[in-house]
């Protein structure tokens, strides 16, 4: 790859110093302008796929079909029958689920490029893998438990007048709360 | 009127803010304390607390993606 020159250094360097360009894309928005900003796309997003914002459900998807993948028959068990049973009808590239998470993940790539702000960072630990693994799972599998994490279950339920929002968030605080106890206590 | 540092590059929140409370609390008035981190979001909230707390504090941008605050310790 070729270097950037004197010159087009200086023109990103100009860009990132514009002040809207900061305000937009460097700098952190305020919370009431994320929270605008999601709910006009939680809207858009019910009304083009009839579905509220949900994360986790399509990971349990990933899962299947990694597991089917591997030989395993996911398509049998109970869960996708009785509770998922959408999970029969779709592939990896026509889960609406899937290719908002991939849009996520692309997303933020592409808004911590803009805002100039990339950077590989370094596992400082083993104890800090530890963590991340036993957080992920734990997290993961309590978001099954729960049929959704904080997004399909706190986010989306709750404009959604549903009640398994307002049940939901008590004991997400709890969880939050003893989760930062077990952090500070021994991955710290 | 030391200076300290404190390596949280690596770190996700809440631990560099966590870090951040406790190694102030170790040092005495005047002391400074300078705060490496790589996480956008302790960009955020280390300052929101040090401000809060009323000590003084400046954020440098060293290199992409990583920053130094720099606390002083004022009571």
């Amino acid at each position: 790859m070729a270097e950037p020159t004197p010159q087009s250094a200086s023109v990103f360097a100009a860009v990132r110093a514009n002040d809207t360009f900061k305000a937009l894309l460097v700098n952190p928005w305020t919370y009431v302008t994320g929270a605008v900003v999601l709910a006009m796309f939680n809207s858009a997003l019910l009304a083009s796929t009839g579905k509220a914002w949900g994360v986790t459900t399509s990971f349990a998807y990933w899962g299947a079909w990694a597991w089917e993948a591997l030989g395993g028959n996911p398509r049998s068990w109970l869960y996708f029958n009785e509770v998922k049973p959408a999970f029969l009808k779709l592939s990896f590239f026509t889960d609406p689920g899937t290719l908002i998470n991939l849009g996520v993940i692309v997303g933020a790539l592409l808004a911590c490029l803009l805002a100039g702000q990339f950077k590989i960072k370094r596992l400082k630990s083993n104890r800090q893998i530890v963590a991340a693994i036993l957080g992920g799972l734990l997290m993961g599998f309590g978001a099954r438990l729960a049929f959704g994490c904080n997004i399909g279950s706190l986010f989306s339920a709750i404009p959604s007048m549903s009640l398994h929002g307002w049940v939901f968030m008590p004991f997400m605080f709890c969880g939050a709360f003893l989760g930062s106890r077990l952090l500070v206590k021994y991955f710290m | 009127m030391a200076q300290q540092n404190l390596d949280c590059l690596g770190e996700a929140c809440p631990v560099p803010l966590i870090r951040t409370q406790k190694a102030l609390a170790g040092l005495v008035v005047g002391d400074v304390l300078v705060v490496e981190i790589d996480h956008s979001c302790a960009m955020k909230n280390i300052p929101e607390w040090a401000g809060k707390e009323g000590h003084n504090f400046e954020i440098e941008e060293v290199a992409d993606g990583q920053w130094e605050i720099v606390i002083e310790k004022t009571h």
